[in-house]
């Protein structure tokens, strides 16, 4: 043992010791993330309330701190018309979680409405249901994730200038991908602190809570349908709390999404949600990328010092992906599916979901070093990752999740590089737990002048990723500093005149409307909506010339009848892309596939005119 | 049940037995799976001290590429538990040195029983449920430097109980919150819902703390140490009951048998006492006979004379 060793065995020692030590001030100076439940008076008793609008129906879900025995158990949703509030809408308060969920049906979303949400004679809150921004050309949707209140990573910090930002950009839709809650044990005291600190943003617009790990009370979450997990960290696959918790957090938090595509509960009578929002002619495809997944322990070779962590860059990545495990599920899959070939009302797609469907980081927060591939991340397992993007690359989907800690943006690829759709994986609001994206080789391909940790690379479960920016943080503790967390959010525009997608990277408290604010290194980026699914292979089929502006557009394989897209083209021209030395059918028509417009396609075609009136 | 007193040397072999089953099942969490240092080691001080010994914080934590100081120490604290695991089924009277060892063992499992408090949002009844663990190498040193019925050892052992008990019971009653896995054991081996669920921890928590009381109580102690013993036994296999399963690879038991191994002081110290404070009955036999030891185990703990010297009367 040299003196340097010895050097370092002492300080870590007394670090351990002095830290630890330090770190009991640093706890009596800030104390613990505050977590209470106020006591309000009974005229606030409603702390705040998310809605969405879907199909002419709204759902509206309002969370009330706890009511008194004697308080009345119904609340009132009232519309403001001509100056006077009519009732449209009472709902029962469900005690366990204290919400109360409306559900009106045959809803007019041409106009915006004020509405208030009434409890007695006292209490009432007032919002704004939007009307369906079906004609307007830019739909925008703040993305969020990762919202630690913990002092420590600066999630004290008031979350004041994401309330401005939203407000400036006027955003149409929230999207928080998880984590919005980190306490294990009180869902509701931190939900209420989450309405109290958004609430002034959500009440106004259609707002998408998904519920992730942490927010049903767990580090990491394999749902394995339902199963109850009891192994330390959860990787055996399920849920560690109880389901009466499990189920109270979604209530909170997805009851006022459109009704599950599938309703059917999993184990433990634990809900489903996955499900979509069509709202101002963006279709977001909900998904619950955690609630089927299978759990790794036990079920794929250990590789690393935890069942779900791989360490050894040796290991063969086909070895853990094994039979039967799952990532969305068949049920899910099958929705996608669906989900892809329906574009009534629709220009572009978007699946939301937790996190992204690859490993994006090398390097994980406490002092663990370099890791191989995370099975917490949706790399793993591989075959249901690449049965995922297949589904929705077939609707040119562009995914927008979060969870990962590090924003990034990828190009995914299942065969060849840059064959399946984009991700855009947010930055935290406040960082609990850093990573890094920092490759060992340079990836290839870059674009001239890109840093080296961007361009092609095989993820650590041998997926095929490109990756085009990544907001690392700094690489020691950052203390309580947000940015040098690599804390923020993302802002998404879907431009469906142009059919263009950007994606924006803000760090916090910068103002996004200054043309002086930087965003995080490779934001901006716009890409096509049809650069969710052209591979690079592939070639063109004839033009084809509609006489409808906008038609819908179905290619399918002519050999094996399988549908390889359908996508809403963008004017009165629109050019497929296919794989080269095949036959396609292809079907169109004005908002569904409905025509049979050539059965022998192959790519170099002459155009042709298409009648679909 | 027992004919006659548990003697000095079987006595010892159950706590050197608690002792050797803790380590060894925290040797195989440090060397087969992960130590739970992290928490302790990523902070700004942390990184203050390193530099201050003009350590760069790549060298310390890991530049990525390679891991650093930390890591490499870190995964080599195992082979410490390893030893003394070794040194718990080794260790003889007079033997200092292997005594000082596992007395740091003690302080080894001191140390991992507080990143478990911090882990547990610095939880009170988590640092405390892990006394039985903290306690045991330090018991078994004392049994055999100054006797197994020495009044500290058996001090040091309704310590280590209460101390256990007292974690577990504060968490199954909800005074701090319910650990997850207190429910999802008892639902899934039990298959009970929710309400009865949480009627079982409420009542296994009052349980919890009559062990705490009775087992200062004179007149209950044994009773309470046998019940302790039994519910120790169980709720350590709780975890590879619930969690094993045929389908998994080795049936889950590189997961799962080692959470049981580590808890063997939960079970075996309570076991430790009550054998201790067993009496057989025998006919004539009343509270009169007892009286104090003199002994070369210098303990001043009443206990019944003839049995000690293997006589009857």
């Amino acid at each position: 043992m040299n003196l340097r060793s010895i050097l370092t065995l002492s300080c870590a020692a007394f670090a351990i010791c002095h830290g630890t030590a330090a770190q009991s001030d640093a706890k009596r100076k800030d104390g613990r993330a505050l977590l209470s439940i106020p006591e309000v008076a009974s005229k606030d008793v409603i702390c705040f309330a998310l809605y969405t609008v879907h199909d002419r129906t709204l759902k509206l879900t309002a969370q009330l701190y706890p009511l008194p025995k004697d308080a009345p158990r119904t609340l009132r949703l009232e519309i403001e018309r001509s100056g006077r509030w009519i009732e449209v809408a009472r709902a029962t308060v469900i005690e366990q979680g204290w919400t109360a969920p409306f559900r009106v049906a045959n809803w007019d979303d041409s106009k915006t409405q004020r509405y208030r949400v009434a409890h007695g004679s006292a209490a009432t809150y007032e919002g704004t249901i939007r009307r369906n921004p079906v004609d307007k050309d830019e739909i925008i949707v703040a993305g969020f994730t990762g919202n630690s209140i913990n002092p420590a990573h600066g999630g004290d910090i008031s979350r004041q200038d994401i309330i401005d930002n939203v407000k400036k950009i006027d955003a149409d839709v929230l999207f928080f991908s998880g984590d919005q809650v980190y306490d294990h044990t009180r869902h509701y005291a931190a939900w209420l602190k989450f309405g109290r600190d958004f609430g002034e943003i959500i009440k106004d617009r259609p707002t998408l809570t998904l519920p992730d790990d942490h927010d049903v009370g767990q580090p990491n979450l394999w749902g394995e349908s339902g199963k109850i997990s009891t192994l330390p960290g959860a990787a055996d696959g399920g849920y560690a709390q109880p389901a009466a918790y499990v189920r109270e957090v979604e209530r909170a938090q997805t009851s006022h999404f459109p009704d599950p595509a599938d309703p059917h509960k999993v184990g433990q009578d634990i809900d489903v949600w996955f499900t979509n929002l069509n709202w101002g002619r963006i279709d977001f495809a909900v998904l619950e990328d955690r609630k089927f997944k299978t759990g790794p322990a036990g079920r794929v070779p250990k590789q690393g010092p935890r069942p779900d962590h791989i360490q050894n860059p040796d290991y063969i990545p086909a070895s853990v992906d094994v039979e039967g495990a799952v990532l969305l599920g068949k049920r899910q899959l099958a929705f996608v599916d669906k989900w892809t070939q329906d574009w009534r009302h629709a220009d572009m797609k978007v699946a939301l979901s937790q996190t992204i469907f690859c490993g994006g980081a090398h390097i994980h927060g406490s002092a663990n070093g370099r890791l191989h591939a995370d099975m917490d991340s949706n790399g793993w397992p591989q075959t249901g990752r690449n049965q995922a993007l297949r589904a929705l690359r077939k609707g040119f989907a562009f995914h927008y999740a979060g969870d990962q800690h590090i924003a990034t943006l990828f190009h995914h690829g299942i065969d060849e590089y840059r064959d399946a759709i984009w991700s855009f994986c947010v930055p935290s609001i406040a960082n609990l737990y850093l990573r890094w994206w920092e490759p060992l080789a340079p990836g290839q391909n870059r674009e001239p002048g890109a840093p080296e940790y961007t361009g092609d690379h095989l993820d650590g479960f041998g997926n095929k990723v490109t990756n085009y920016a990544a907001a690392n943080p700094e690489k020691q503790p950052g203390g309580n500093l947000l940015n040098t967390r690599a804390a923020g959010f993302g802002v998404v525009r879907f431009n469906k005149k142009t059919r263009e997608i950007t994606m924006e990277c803000w760090p916090r408290n910068v103002d996004i409307t200054n043309p002086s604010s930087r965003q995080y290194p490779g934001w901006p980026r716009t890409i096509s909506q049809f650069d969710n699914y052209n591979p690079p292979s592939w070639g063109r089929l004839g033009e084809l010339r509609f006489d409808v502006e906008n038609p819908v557009v179905q290619l399918v394989d002519a050999a094996t009848g399988e549908i390889l897209y359908t996508v809403r083209a963008r004017g009165r021209t629109f050019t497929p892309a296919a794989p080269k030395g095949g036959k396609f059918v292809i079907n169109a028509g004005a908002n569904a596939p409905d025509r049979l417009i050539a059965r022998d396609a192959s790519v170099g075609d002459d155009s042709r005119t298409v009648s679909l009136r | 049940m027992f004919l006659s007193m548990p003697s000095d040397r079987s006595l010892v072999l159950l706590i050197r037995l608690g002792a050797f089953l803790c380590f060894a099942g925290w040797t195989w969490q440090h060397l087969y799976w992960e130590a739970p240092y992290g928490i302790l080691l990523w902070h700004d001080t942390t990184y203050a001290y390193a530099s201050r010994w003009g350590i760069s914080w790549e060298e310390f934590v890991g530049t990525g590429a390679a891991d650093g100081f930390v890591q490499k120490w870190v995964s080599r604290v195992g082979w410490l538990y390893l030893a003394c695991a070794i040194l718990s089924l080794t260790v003889r009277k007079g033997a200092w040195i292997q005594m000082a060892a596992l007395v740091g063992g003690s302080g080894l499992l001191s140390i991992l029983a507080y990143t478990k408090y911090l882990a547990a949002n610095s939880q009170p009844p988590m640092f405390f449920e892990h006394g039985g663990q903290v306690l045991i190498p330090l018991l078994l040193v004392l049994a055999i430097a100054v006797g197994v019925r020495h009044r500290i050892t058996v001090g040091t052992a309704i310590v280590a109980v209460i101390l256990t008990f007292a974690g577990h019971g504060s968490y199954a009653l909800g005074i701090w919150p319910t650990p997850a896995g207190f429910h999802a054991m008892t639902a899934v081996i039990l298959k009970t819902e929710y309400q009865t669920t949480r009627a079982f921890l409420h009542v296994a928590g009052l349980l919890d703390f009559f062990v705490c009381l009775g087992i200062l109580v004179p007149a209950i102690r044994r009773q309470s140490a046998l019940y302790a013993a039994i519910w120790g036994l169980l709720t350590s296999f709780a975890r590879p009951v619930a969690g094993m399963s045929l389908g998994l690879r080795f049936w889950g038991a590189d997961h799962f048998i080692h959470e049981a191994l580590l808890r063997a002081p939960h079970c075996l110290v309570p076991l430790y006492l009550f054998l201790l404070w067993y009496r057989p009955r025998q006919a004539g036999s009343h509270e009169s006979d007892f009286a104090t030891m003199p002994s070369a185990d210098s303990t001043l703990l009443p206990i019944n004379p003839a049995s000690a010297n293997g006589q009857t009367r």
